[in-house]
């Protein structure tokens, strides 16, 4: 469904004087994955080593150094804006950051109805059928309808999150882009959304390209894992095979990180009172 | 003296449809070596409680119906607003949930730590590695210094570099790094850390964890660590409270709350952390064991 092929993204370095320039920033380095129709596809790395700028590069909010992306066969690169806008309503992205990117001047009930909004002409709907869908969808992830009036300053993270993943939702895309999408939930509500997005896929066959630093969370919903290090891929292949025998090293070095739940395994548990 | 005490506080917001009370009756005491992690539902008052320590929750919006904070014996919601402004980043660190009040998108992020350095450094030019009455010259080098110096400790890499970059040019861990390094550039008495290592990889939290926890170590401060990671909590907190709808359900030892929760609600958390074993569809979540209390 989607193929990424030797993507390369370099940020121009700072302006020194009039005409030079610093060394560029090589945030993806020849990156190449393939995302199966219906699956889930994860990925994790170190912070900063380019997982957003991925996802900037699908969505064509970057433009790439090298390398292509295609999305059902067609390269993104090529593609005439009113198809880009068509495939930008199939193609919808859970932003990382909670705080950011959601608009502090809109209700909650326009955040989440605003896709359906911009792709009226595809999802034709009244505004009532707007707000009904819009209701919904609220409930889904666990808000209320009391909440639809109301700003994204009076949110919590976690709840500003769910919004986010509410307004992804609504215009029933069938390819789903999550950075981070349940950092900032409790682990009940994590497990409530988790299922959510596992019965949607069920039922609607939608795909998933989930980046978390969560590898439980990682091994819990998805089929396929890749891992990425410093703008390199270092490995992929199916779940069960990297989380039980990776062969990087990098890849293991996150595996054994992985903190423990029980606190007789810590570290540090000699500090302090106790 | 109690480090931080937290007593029965009642902390009402108002909007739109009119006043919710949201912290019903907090009691929470931190003392200097203590890591207290503070986990529970999302939306319960945990972040409200943590920016009162603070004192930053505007008065325009959140009104106090009871309850005092004292830090060293000072009621913080009694203080004057000059005295807030002197114990802010300097005996209170304070590192946010939302990067955005702390990161101004316009200034490089060197600019920035320094001026946070600065600011501690003109209170007591110690935390600077300076000799008290340091000229003002001496400060701004000092600094300069410390800036990148704590850029690089919480893995920022080329930090002498990347100094000079805005806060849009680093990924979202970057960022929060940035805040953590914001929040102890001033060698904080007391360390308020909301959701500090969610944007971060496993092993750059580990890190961020071990930095932590020798500040503890080192100056003896407290701190109080606001997480939904019970992996994060179970590693390097001393103390837990368990929070839902604006209580504290359950509170103690890590290693007795984590190993024998008392609490159904505390036990359901824990229930919902996915493991190796558990099949996609089965993770329970909550599953009506709470019932509705409101
Ligand atoms: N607009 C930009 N200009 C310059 N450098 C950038 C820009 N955007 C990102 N970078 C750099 O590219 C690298 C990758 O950033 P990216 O946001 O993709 O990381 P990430 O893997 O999503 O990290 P995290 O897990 O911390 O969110 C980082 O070093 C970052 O500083
Ligand atoms: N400015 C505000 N006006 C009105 N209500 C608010 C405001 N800020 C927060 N609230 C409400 O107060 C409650 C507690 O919010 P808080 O941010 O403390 O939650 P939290 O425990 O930190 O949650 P999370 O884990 O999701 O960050 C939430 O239900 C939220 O909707
Ligand atoms: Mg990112
Ligand atoms: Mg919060």
């Amino acid at each position: 469904m989607l193929e990424i092929n030797n993507v390369s993204k370099i940020f121009p370095g700072q302006r020194k004087g009039l005409f030079g320039q610093a060394e560029g920033f090589k945030a993806l380095d020849d990156v190449s994955l393939r995302v199966t129709r219906g699956k889930s596809f994860g990925l994790v790395g170190e912070s900063g080593s380019g997982k957003t700028t991925l996802t900037r590069c699908i969505l064509k909010l970057e433009t790439l150094t090298s390398g292509n992306i295609l999305y059902e066969g067609a390269d993104i690169a090529r593609l005439a804006p009113a198809e880009m806008r068509r495939l930008r309503a199939r193609l919808q992205i859970v932003f990382q950051d909670p705080y950011a990117s959601l608009d502090p001047r809109m209700t909650i009930h326009d955040i989440v109805a605003e896709p359906l909004v911009i792709h009226r002409d595809i999802v034709p709907m009244t505004s009532r059928q707007r707000t009904e869908r819009v209701l919904e969808l609220l409930l889904q992830v666990g808000l209320r309808a009391e909440h639809l009036f109301r700003y994204p300053h009076e949110f919590s993270g976690g709840q500003r999150q769910r919004i986010g993943i509410a307004r992804a939702l609504a215009v029933k895309p069938e390819f789903l882009i999550l950075d981070e999408p349940t950092s900032a939930l409790d682990v009940s509500v994590q497990a409530d959304v988790l299922n959510l997005l596992h019965r949607l896929q069920e039922e609607l066959g939608l795909t998933y390209f989930f980046i978390s630093h969560d590898l439980g969370v990682i091994r819990y919903i998805c089929d396929d894992v890749a891992v990425i290090y410093r703008g390199k891929l270092v490995e992929s292949g199916p779940v069960a095979d990297i989380f039980e025998r990776p062969t990087n090293e990098y890849t293991r070095m996150l595996l054994n990180a992985m903190p423990d739940p029980d606190p007789d395994r810590s570290p540090f548990r000699t500090v302090a009172s106790v | 003296m109690t480090l931080l005490d937290i007593k029965n506080l009642n902390l009402s917001m108002r909007s739109f449809e009119g006043e919710t009370q949201i912290l019903h009756g907090i009691d929470l005491k931190v003392e200097r070596g203590e890591i207290w992690g503070m986990v529970g539902e999302t939306g319960s008052g945990k972040s409200l409680t943590g920016l009162s320590v603070s004192r930053l929750i505007p008065p325009a919006t959140g009104r106090y119906l009871a309850g005092s904070i004292e830090f060293e014996g000072r009621d913080v919601l009694k203080a004057g607003e000059k005295e807030m402004r002197a114990l802010r980043g300097r005996k209170i660190g304070m590192i946010f949930q939302d990067p955005t009040t702390n990161l101004n998108p316009v200034f490089r992020i060197g600019t920035q730590l320094v001026d946070v350095a600065l600011h501690a450094g003109h209170a007591d030019p110690t935390v600077l590695g300076l000799e008290p009455g340091a000229s003002s010259r001496d400060l701004k080098k000092a600094a300069k210094r410390v800036a990148v110096e704590m850029l690089d400790k919480v893995g920022i890499p080329k930090a002498a570099e990347r100094i000079h970059d805005y806060p849009h040019q680093f990924s979202g861990g970057m960022r929060q790094r940035v805040l953590i390094a914001m929040a102890m550039i001033g060698k904080p008495d007391l360390l308020i850390a909301d959701e500090p290592t969610t944007a971060l990889d496993v092993s750059v939290q580990a890190q961020i964890l071990k930095l932590i926890h020798d500040l503890v170590a080192e100056r003896n401060i407290g701190v109080l660590m606001i997480t939904h990671n019970l992996g994060v909590v179970a590693q390097i907190c001393s103390h837990v409270a368990v929070m839902y709808r604006g209580r504290i359900l359950e509170r103690g030892l890590v290693t007795d709350v984590l190993k024998k929760p008392s609490h159904v609600y505390t036990q359901a958390l824990l229930n919902s952390i996915p493991t190796a074993h558990t099949k996609r569809g089965e993770l329970r979540g909550l599953g009506g064991v709470m019932p509705e209390v409101q």
